[in-house]
């Protein structure tokens, strides 16, 4: 068999599973085949975040991740988060503070806050602008979005207290 | 891209082994950011690559050394360097500056060894570690050896890595005394790749500057240090005036390069600026215990 193939086996969003990959596949082309679309290549270069994916709980870029290398990894993409079929805290806030137009950015944009949110309850202005400088939104949504994070982060605390 | 072999050695001596061949289709790969980037452009199209991830358990390790310096392995990702609390203490200037490279996807996979081995001049990490007097750690099929962080870039991507020779890590000297800073200048965004970087380290003695090290980045062909404007410093007063003489023989100095973030005049320009402005925040910023 071609060496540069191999069998590789995963979990994706909380579900055991394998495929055969090519190479030079990335993780994104890696989802397409799962049928999910949350995570899209938009720049190709690492500096937008619309291919952000969770690897082992730490969010990376998709479009710079060879596919071979998240064997035996534990993958979460935005549709993990709503798996149980209730949307996510961090999801709701998006919609409550209406932080996305076209929505192409939304799931990376989700996928950072609830990383930030983990490191960081209760991130300032300044602490969210930093965390999300690898995100970008055509639409220019900024303001929502940070208003968006805010929410969440309020929320989450009032959860867990 | 082109299909390639992904190998993962579990080694050191393995992964040497692999790289021994002296194919220009193989190469060692890390966090795979900046050669993913190279890969997807066609500037390089590997036959094999030698991944080091099994590597990492060994060579993440972040630790201060018995004389109070610090030793970072080559595999600690760039986000373990910022949030690590001995680089926070012993070297605060390091962490500050992760918090504006890239951005936390790109910290949370590149390493340290790939953002020291990649020698593109516009990286933010070489020009510090070569401020704080850091040595790159190497090993070869010729054994160990080390190569000061400020000599180890001869040209655009170019480095004194040899052929077969994998980076293990990064010795800092001890800090203490130490005063630095690193302020870089971004033409277009403020998350852009830097126009002009500028990494300073100087110790005040009884009211004079004693020692200094300053190192240019982004706006010259290859990482610079510039020893004219050290000489500037050297047995100053910390002031204005005098950080304003070596911003002057800075700009004398470097050999800035025309591309499409300026000029090399505007560069030029631009480093006189930051060079005070570097040296006036190494000045705040106070002293490492
Ligand atoms: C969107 C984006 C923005 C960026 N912005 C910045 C920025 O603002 N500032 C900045 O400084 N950098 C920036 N970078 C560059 C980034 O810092 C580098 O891509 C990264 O540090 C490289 O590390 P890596 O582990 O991913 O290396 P890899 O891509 O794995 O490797 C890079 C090179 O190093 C070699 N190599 C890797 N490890 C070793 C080793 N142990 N021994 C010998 N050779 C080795 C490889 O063979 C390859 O030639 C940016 C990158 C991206 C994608
Ligand atoms: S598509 Fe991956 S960061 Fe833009
Ligand atoms: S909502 Fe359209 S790109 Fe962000």
């Amino acid at each position: 068999m071609d060496p540069s193939i191999r069998k590789i086996a995963f979990t994706l969003n909380g579900q055991k599973v394998s495929a055969q990959v090519e190479s030079h596949i990335n993780l994104v082309d890696l989802l397409r085949r799962f049928n999910l679309d949350g995570a899209r290549e938009s720049c190709g270069q690492g500096l937008c975040g619309c291919c952000t994916v969770l690897v082992d709980g730490v969010a990376v870029s998709g479009c710079l991740t060879l596919a071979q290398l998240v064997d035996g990894k534990s993958l979460t993409t935005v549709e993990g988060l709503d798996a149980s079929g209730a949307l996510s805290v961090v999801q709701q806030a998006f919609i409550d503070e209406g932080a996305f137009q076209c929505g192409f950015c939304t799931p990376g944009f989700v996928l950072m806050t609830h990383q930030l949110l983990e490191t960081n309850a209760d991130p300032d202005e300044h602490e969210i602008r930093d965390y999300l400088a690898g995100n970008l939104c055509r639409c220019a949504a900024y303001p929502e979005i940070i208003r968006a994070v805010k929410t969440a982060g309020d929320r989450m605390r009032a959860i867990s207290t | 891209m082109r299909n390639f072999d992904i190998v993962h050695p579990s080694s050191w001596a393995e992964a040497l082994g692999l790289l021994s061949g002296g194919d220009e289709g193989t190469r060692a790969f890390s966090g795979g950011t900046a050669l993913m980037l190279m890969m997807k452009s066609g500037f390089y199209a590997p036959t094999r690559l030698i991944h080091l991830g099994a590597l990492e358990a060994r060579c993440s390790f972040i630790e201060a050394t018995a004389d109070g310096g610090l030793l970072i392995g080559a595999a600690a990702t760039l986000s373990s360097v910022e949030a690590s609390p001995v680089v926070q203490r012993s070297a605060p200037v390091i962490a500050q500056a992760m918090k504006k490279l890239a951005n936390v996807r790109v910290r949370n996979v590149a390493r340290v060894g790939g953002a020291l081995a990649h020698g593109d001049p516009h990286m933010d990490l070489p020009p510090i570690l070569a401020a704080l007097g850091g040595e790159v750690l190497l090993c070869g099929p010729d054994g160990e050896r080390t190569c000061p962080v400020e000599s180890f870039y001869t040209g655009y991507l170019e480095t004194r890595l040899s052929q077969g020779e994998l980076i293990t890590g990064v010795r800092l000297p001890p800090q203490a005394g130490w005063r630095s800073a690193y302020v870089k200048c971004t033409t277009r965004a403020a998350d852009d790749w830097p126009t002009v970087g500028v990494a300073v380290s100087l110790r005040v003695v009884s009211g004079a500057i004693a020692d200094a090290r300053i190192m240019v980045g982004a706006a010259t062909e290859r990482l610079t240090r510039l020893t004219s404007a050290e000489a500037a410093l050297r047995l100053g007063a910390p002031d204005a005036a005098t950080f304003a003489r070596a911003a002057d023989a800075a700009a004398q100095e470097a050999v800035t390069v025309d591309s499409a973030s300026g000029s090399a005049g505007y560069k030029t320009e631009l480093l006189r600026v930051y060079v005070r402005r570097t040296l006036a925040e190494a000045l705040l910023n106070g002293a490492v215990q």
